[in-house]
């Protein structure tokens, strides 16, 4: 029970965002939304005169309101259609609790024509109530009494606070039926007969309400909030029969945790998705041939096969190979080996040095030991040689070896005259 | 002092250490030789204004028409061709390299063999040249000059009999000539004429009893397995399928295993030589489980076999694709565009009602939407098509959207296929576009599509004008009319009629009229001149009206009146209603030689409304004296020759 009264107060609370953008212009919007703490109320268990501000406000809109009222049922109505496991108490709970608030401010102006209003829209709620198959919610209990109250004192001050105003209510109702009303009684147990075990729950709905008439006046005004109380208890109640209640507990979490109250992403097709998501044919039942480290047999690999080649030609032929832009196009040639590598770190074009290290390269007196002389001019000139190699980043190792043995070829051949220069 | 001071260093040591622990030198990244360039690729985007790269280099020879587009990427293509034909066949003439660092794939290719003596070696070098006759020739030579050859050689000459069905291989074509045939037939649902033109390649040949291959797989004294793989493959290839399974039968007796590829080709039998679904399944099932004995790991082309084998069981391939991709899954083989081809072919017949399984094709695009797939099998080129064939019989624009957006993720537009299957697939895009979108959005695609990547036909385009229609766009015609003109459907009888019937039907406003007109007469040019060798559009006498009709309403009379005058030249007859509608134009006017002129056409063509204008004229005009006579003789005429 506590789960649908959610539904439906999520509902009309969407109701009413939807009728601020559509309807309202923007002034009003503030006004309206004042409304959510109201209906928010009953179920969290806070005291119901919060918000009693926003009635008294409402005043304003009371017009629109009552021109809201016969719409909103209707949306109701669609909204549930969508809603999968809306069931058809919400509609009657979202009337009364639309009622409830649109009754009070349209009863506060002296106009026994308004009073008429209201209770023509009262018959006509009546109706559709009789018309929907009967089940009975808190709120509505509250209702038949609190409605022909307010009624019949218009000239409440505003600022009273709708906790007192439920008090009033209550009490009037009690005294109204000193004993319970017996279409009451019969409300209770049709709302119960929709429960898995209806006895029980026949039974706690009528000691909820006998509760009400037991309490003194004065005391009940004390904890009026019990209503909250009431829900909740009937939610142990529900909860622990119904089934299907544990459907859709994580909108109920972030129904509490959220501040809007109200999740408008979750919509149906959301949830036609997650089921989607869950019967995923490519999750199916395997065929349980092979077993998954199957280790394979090494066969000789000879490299790839003519069927290999074949393979890839036609993969090749199948797809677009054709380039999109120049850069494609230079990617294709270079892969064909056509196109010099655009180069991609310091060392492109190193392909034949890429093996010799630096060293190699910087330190070349090992080249210059046996043939050359110690010392002397000849070997003074050679270290300037291997100095200046050292630094040439152009030639290659093996070119600067055949630098070094140019030389040594040269001085060999003017041996004589260095003799002779005694140098 | 020193005790604290060593504390402090061992300190600074442990936290230096410790550091030095944290340090992680990175691997050196390898980059390919390609990474920059893909890097500056990955920046260029397609401008939808720009036609194919490839056509580019010459603004003349941007295509225009889908023809043109075949003409000019197949002489591009067979241009490549003939330099490599001449350059493979005078190679003497090609022997000079300019490049440095030497460039082997500019020169020529040595197309004969150049060890003449009989030896293994030339051998290996006839098969490297796939040289059937030739190599077959040599291996008989060598067996009777008693020079063994080896295993493995062998085994490479079976390969090259196999593979080419002991023939000698045609001349090697690139990949566009092939298309020649088939891309002929563009307004058709083309399809069926591709997949003919394939089945009767492979046809060509059929398996030879006691062929080369199985004479020279005789000889062997002790065949491997890839000695049977080779055997096995090439009766699979063309067609021996039956021979196929008991050569199979044969390797088994022969205590041997058989290899991945063998069982791919078998799977591949297995549907041809079974009747019955159940049996074929059966078949594929022991087969696999044979694979599973002989510790032989499928892969990809495993799993697309099977698939593919599925298409042809009916209903037991609806009930087994999804359990096969979870086995092949749990080995940690992913499907490939292929796999899912096969399987929206399994659960897309076509032609086939289809009855709640529009979600197959949702769980496919939920597993491939937004990954990039590399080709891995030559029917990956198949998919999208297939999606967006079965978007279009399901008339599911969404996936639709979806199947486009997979094309644009990575390298998939590779996948889309040759310039054939490409066509196909915006063929099909477009008119699901046509068919389910609002004018807005098809005219954004439009632009997008056309003529960058894909010349529509005539069919598209009529979808297009029908589209028009239905969003009371008209205005937009004599737009589409220049892109129809540069399409080539300029001269298409049935679509400028139509083109002709929209513009007439309704009266638009001035402006609109105008342009009307204007595009009116340019249609008109088009029936006067036809192209040199393209088929003249003759009018009609509806065509002929429609004109008539246009260019009234935007007040062009003179116009109007030549056409007119074209009714009699082409012997069509106007309706009664367009001559009232031109008198009615010519009396705001109040030219009325005119409109005498034109009761004096309806009275040549006896049209039984004369009277009736002729009344309207005497009542509505000023008349002289001579032209009342004159109107009375017509009146006299008509009554007579009633």
């Amino acid at each position: 029970m506590y789960r649908r009264l959610l539904i439906n107060i999520y509902q009309v609370r969407n109701g009413l965002i939807h009728t601020q953008n559509t309807r309202l212009p923007s002034t009003k919007c503030k006004e309206r939304e004042s409304f959510a703490p109201v209906i928010w109320a009953p179920c969290t268990a806070r005291p119901l005169g919060t918000s009693s501000i926003s009635f008294s406000e409402n005043k304003e809109n009371s017009t629109s309101l009552s021109e809201d009222k016969e719409k909103r049922p209707e949306e109701n109505e669609a909204k549930e259609e969508v809603n999968t496991d809306g069931q058809k108490s919400t509609e009657i709970s979202n009337a009364t609790l639309t009622l409830q608030l649109e009754t009070e401010p349209v009863d506060k102006p002296e106009d026994s024509k308004q009073v008429e209003k209201t209770k023509s829209g009262k018959e006509s709620l009546l109706e559709l109530l009789g018309a929907m198959k009967v089940e009975v919610t808190t709120v509505r209990k509250i209702r038949p009494s609190k409605t022909p109250r307010m009624s019949e004192r218009p000239d409440q001050e505003p600022m009273e606070s709708t906790h007192s105003m439920f008090q009033h209510a209550t009490a009037k109702g009690s005294q109204q039926q000193g004993t319970l009303n017996p279409a009451l009684v019969a409300a209770v147990s049709a709302a119960a007969s929709t429960l898995p075990n209806r006895h029980q729950a026949e039974s706690e709905l009528l000691k909820q309400l006998r509760k009400h008439e037991a309490v003194p006046d004065t005391q009940r005004r004390a904890d009026g909030q019990n209503i909250g109380h009431i829900i909740a208890d009937m939610k142990v109640g529900g909860r622990k029969t119904n089934g299907r209640s544990s459907a859709r507990p994580t909108s109920q979490i972030r129904f509490d945790d959220d501040g809007k109250g109200y999740t408008q992403d979750r919509g149906i097709t959301g949830e036609l998705d997650a089921v989607r998501r869950r019967k995923s044919p490519f999750t199916s039942k395997r065929l349980n041939i092979f077993t998954a480290g199957m280790e394979q047999d090494t066969l000789s690999v000879l490299g790839p096969t003519l069927w290999d080649i074949d393979l890839a030609n036609q993969i090749v032929q199948a797809t677009n190979q054709a380039p999109r832009n120049g850069f494609e196009e230079m990617i294709q040639w270079t892969k064909e080996g056509k196109l010099w590598q655009y180069p991609i770190n310091n060392e492109a074009g190193l392909e034949e040095e890429a093996s010799v290290p630096f060293h190699e390269h910087v330190f070349l007196e090992k080249h210059l030991d046996e043939s050359f002389p110690r010392q002397g001019p000849v070997r003074h000139f050679m270290e300037l040689v291997i100095t200046g190699l050292a630094k040439n980043h152009h030639l290659t190792v093996q070119q600067k070896k055949e630098h070094i043995d140019w030389f040594r070829d040269y001085f060999r051949q003017k041996d004589d005259v260095l003799k002779e220069a005694e140098a | 002092m020193a005790s604290s001071c060593s504390q402090a260093l061992r300190h600074h040591v442990c936290k230096s250490s410790r550091i030095l622990q944290e340090i992680v030198i990175p691997k050196k990244k390898t980059w390919s030789k390609e990474a920059v360039l893909q890097a500056l690729a990955s920046t260029v985007n397609r401008d939808p204004t720009a036609s194919d790269y490839r056509f580019q280099d010459d603004p003349y020879l941007t295509p225009k028409t889908s023809s043109e587009f075949k003409l000019f990427s197949l002489s591009q293509e067979s241009g490549r061709n003939a330099a490599k034909y001449f350059i493979s066949t005078y190679p003497k003439y090609f022997q000079k390299d300019y490049a440095q660092p030497h460039i082997p794939c500019l020169m020529p290719e040595t197309l004969e063999a150049q060890i003449e003596e009989v030896s293994e070696a030339a051998l290996i070098e006839r098969i490297q040249m796939r040289k059937v006759k030739a190599a077959v020739d040599l291996y008989d030579q060598l067996q009777q000059a008693g020079t063994p050859v080896s295993l493995d050689v062998t085994n490479q000459l079976l390969d090259l009999i196999c593979f080419y069905g002991d023939c000698d291989p045609a001349q090697e074509n690139v990949p566009e000539q092939r298309n020649e045939e088939t891309e002929d037939v563009q307004d058709e649902p083309q399809t069926k004429k591709g997949r003919a033109s394939k089945a009767s390649d492979k046809l060509k040949a059929a398996w030879k009893e006691n062929n080369n291959a199985e004479r020279i797989f005789a000889l062997l004294s002790e065949p491997n397995t890839h000695s049977y793989s080779a055997l096995i493959r090439g009766m699979v290839k063309y067609g021996a399928y039956s021979k196929a399974f008991s050569t199979y039968t044969d390797l088994l007796n022969n205590q041997l295993k058989a290899d991945v590829s063998t069982f791919n080709a078998l799977i591949t039998a297995a549907p041809e030589v079974k009747e019955k679904y159940n049996e074929k399944w059966e078949l594929i099932v022991d087969l696999l489980k044979q694979m599973a004995e002989q510790k032989v790991k499928p892969n990809l082309l495993t799993l697309n076999a099977v698939l593919k084998a599925l298409r042809r069981c009916g209903t037991v391939g609806k009930s087994q694709a999804f359990p096969v991709i979870s086995e092949m899954r749990a080995l940690s083989i992913d499907p490939s565009l292929a796999s899912y081809n096969h399987l929206l072919s399994i659960f897309y017949k076509p032609g086939a009602p289809f009855q709640g399984q529009t979600d197959i094709l949702q769980e496919v695009m939920n597993e491939v939407s937004g990954k990039s797939f590399t080709p891995q099998d030559p029917d990956d080129a198949q998919f999208f098509i297939t999606a967006v064939r079965i978007c279009l019989d399901t008339k599911d624009i969404e996936q639709a959207y979806r199947v486009h957006e997979l094309l644009g993720v990575g390298e998939n537009w590779r996948l889309l296929g040759n310039d054939f299957q490409q066509n196909i697939y915006h063929a099909r895009f477009f008119s699901l576009l046509c068919m389910m979108e609002n004018i807005d959005v098809v005219l954004k695609w439009y632009r997008d599509l056309v003529p960058s990547v894909y010349y529509p036909s005539s069919n598209v385009m009529r979808d297009l004008l029908q589209v028009l229609d239905t969003d009371n766009r008209l205005d937009l015609i004599p737009q589409i009319w220049k892109d129809l003109k540069q399409l080539g459907h300029g001269n298409r009888q049935t679509l400028v009629e139509e083109l002709l019937t929209l513009m007439a039907r309704e009266k638009q406003n001035q402006e609109v009229q105008e342009t009307f007109a204007e595009c009116a007469l340019d249609i008109k040019k088009m029936y006067d001149t036809g192209d040199r060798g393209k088929v003249m559009m003759s009018w009609t006498a509806g065509s002929l009206s429609d004109l008539v009709s246009v260019l009234l309403a935007a007040q062009r009379r003179q116009d109007a009146w030549e056409i007119l005058k074209l009714f009699k030249t082409h012997n069509r007859v106007p309706s009664e209603e367009l001559l009232d509608k031109f008198l009615t134009c010519i009396k705001e006017s109040g030219d009325v030689n005119q409109a005498l002129e034109l009761v004096q056409i309806s009275a040549g063509f006896c049209l039984p409304g004369t009277p009736k204008l002729i009344q309207r004229v005497q009542q509505e005009f000023l008349l002289s004296e001579q032209q009342k006579s004159m109107l009375s003789d017509l009146e006299i005429q008509t009554f007579n020759s009633d």
